[in-house]
């Protein structure tokens, strides 16, 4: 079946992150003065500023922070109501979007702030895979 | 003199139709009805402006109106850009640069849905390739109340509130909107979900984004506004009651909602405090507050980030009725942008409505009836813009 949701383009800023993902890994931007894990994808480090800034294999694992499930939408994802939004604390440091797998979105009740989740990759195009965050645990 | 109180706001108009008018209208349109209208009820010609401010429009609008101002901002940051347009025009008009300032506002939120196009004076986020947009794009986030609703279910979690609880915060602003003719949801006749709600009804409207209904989100309306602001010497010779600037701060935390550090805060802490300071005033001394509510988790966290409210408790302002019609502090008289009107941008109606509350002129049969105007001599306003992004906050007070 083709992926019909949206395909982000990747950049120069963005593509070693992407060229991870066709790895399998979780890369993520780190700043080599001060340390700090930083998410989206920057120019300069948002913490201390510097420039100096290198890619690490994450280590794909995070908790929920908080989520939703989403009644409406459009595009592919208009058919695949209910679901569930979540953004990610990374055990690294800062925070992910995120679309949740392993839970059902007729029971948010049964969703859990804080438990544990795994991150797992799909497909969308050719060389291109996004990167999706599975409950694992409490 | 100090910055505090060295302008007012002297008249505010609205557009000659709001909501679902019956011929499509432009932004542009929606504008010029507005400025033209506050121009009649000051009594100061258009060709005495001389500082512009829109979001996102000035150059267009001032080129329009055919005149040629000395100041010209176009900040444009999401709905609470108004309130941020007065703190600028406040310093604009303290260091000396102009006389009369034009915050304006026309958004054909309701309007562009049937011509097909938006027509001007959208919110100026990151664009499609910045890297924060592409980080959330593939994730089927589609508009505000998708985003809105992750801040809800965080405030649930870490302070017990329920859903049900922000249900409060729809039923009190629709029973302001009865008393606003103007109101999209004034009546059963206005509209067929309009007149007094229940909790009830508002827990069972449609699901849009869980733990979000229909009713916990706002409308989507077309709407012109247009304040004029002057330096004191003007204020003080016009026809029309002048309503002190005593106090204006903006901040922001995120542009985009994944930078958002904690989700049961905003930037209005901040902004407001900016504001309290300039206006040698605190929470206790707000009489009024007008409080931009695209959902309703975001004035009862606002209520909390400018201290009307502990953290955590700021429903309880609407739940146990200080908010309503005869409470110790009303909020959103106007109906707010759950139940009167939200074009996209909300902060215009705020500034309108904060306006009339101060110079007593909130019943004038048209924009309401009896029992909507307060005796405020106080109002915090706060607009919020973007994803919980930017926020502006004034403190205004009616003249002596
Ligand atoms: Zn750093």
């Amino acid at each position: 079946m083709t992926y019909d949701k949206p395909v982000p383009t990747p950049s120069p800023l963005t593509k070693p992150f992407y060229d991870g993902l066709k790895e399998g890994k979780l890369m993520l931007p780190r700043c080599q003065d001060c340390n700090r894990v930083h998410w989206y994808p920057r120019y300069i480090c948002p913490f201390c500023h510097s420039i100096n800034i290198a890619w690490i294999q994450g280590s794909g694992e995070g908790r929920i922070h908080t989520f939703a499930v989403q009644h409406r939408a459009s595009g592919g994802w208009a058919k695949e109501v209910p679901f569930v939004t979540a953004f990610i604390d990374l055990n690294e440091g800062d925070r992910m979007a995120t679309v949740l797998r392993g839970i059902d979105p007729a029971v948010p009740s049964a969703i859990n702030i804080g438990s544990k989740v795994r991150v797992e990759f799909e497909k969308a195009a050719q060389d291109i895979y996004i990167p999706f965050w599975r409950v694992v645990g409490d | 003199m100090g910055l505090s109180k060295s302008a007012a706001i002297v008249g505010a108009a609205e557009s000659n139709e709001i909501g679902y008018p019956e011929v499509p209208k432009t932004s542009l349109e929606l504008h010029i009805e507005a400025i033209k209208n506050v121009s009649i009820q000051t009594g100061i010609p258009i060709s005495a402006i001389d500082g512009i401010f829109s979001a996102g429009m000035s150059s267009e609008i001032a080129e329009h109106l055919g005149i040629h101002p000395k100041y010209i901002d176009t900040t444009s940051v999401g709905g609470c850009s108004f309130e941020i347009h007065v703190h600028h025009a406040l310093l604009a008009i303290f260091a000396g640069v102009i006389d009369v300032a034009l915050v304006t506002h026309g958004q054909n939120g309701w309007s562009a849905r049937r011509i097909g196009h938006g027509g001007g004076g959208g919110y100026g986020g990151a664009g499609i390739t910045s890297p924060s947009v592409q980080m959330t794009i593939p994730y089927g986030f589609s508009g505000a109340p998708s985003h809105y609703s992750h801040v809800m279910v965080r405030h649930n979690h870490l302070y017990g509130s329920t859903p049900e609880d922000f249900a409060n915060v729809a039923v009190v602003t629709r029973d302001w909107a009865t008393l606003n003719p103007r109101a999209v949801m004034f009546s059963e006749e206005t509209h067929e979900f309009g007149g007094k709600i229940t909790t009830e009804t508002v827990n069972n409207a449609p699901m849009i984004s869980w733990p979000l209904t229909m009713l916990h989100c706002c409308l989507v309306t077309d709407h012109g506004g247009a304040v004029l602001i002057a330096r004191p010497e003007i204020a003080k010779s016009l026809n029309t009651k002048p309503v002190w600037i005593a106090g204006a701060g903006e901040n922001m935390s995120h542009s985009n909602m994944l930078e958002m550090g904690d989700f049961a805060a905003t930037s209005a802490f901040a902004s407001s405090k900016t504001a309290y300071e300039m206006a040698g005033l605190g929470p206790a001394d707000m009489e009024l507050a007008l409080l931009y509510d695209s959902f309703t988790i975001t004035p009862a966290l606002t209520a909390e980030m400018v201290g009307l409210a502990p953290r955590g408790e700021g429903h309880l302002l609407w739940k146990e009725g200080h908010a309503a019609k005869g409470g110790r502090l009303p909020i959103n008289t106007n109906g707010g942008g759950l139940s009167f009107n939200h074009s996209g941008m909300y902060g215009m109606q705020l500034l309108i409505e904060a306006y009339r509350q101060l110079s007593g002129t909130a019943e004038d049969g048209v924009n309401g009836i009896a029992g909507k105007q307060t005796n405020a001599a106080t109002c915090i306003v706060n607009g919020t813009g973007g994803s919980l992004s930017t926020t502006g906050t004034l403190i205004l007070v009616a003249d002596d």
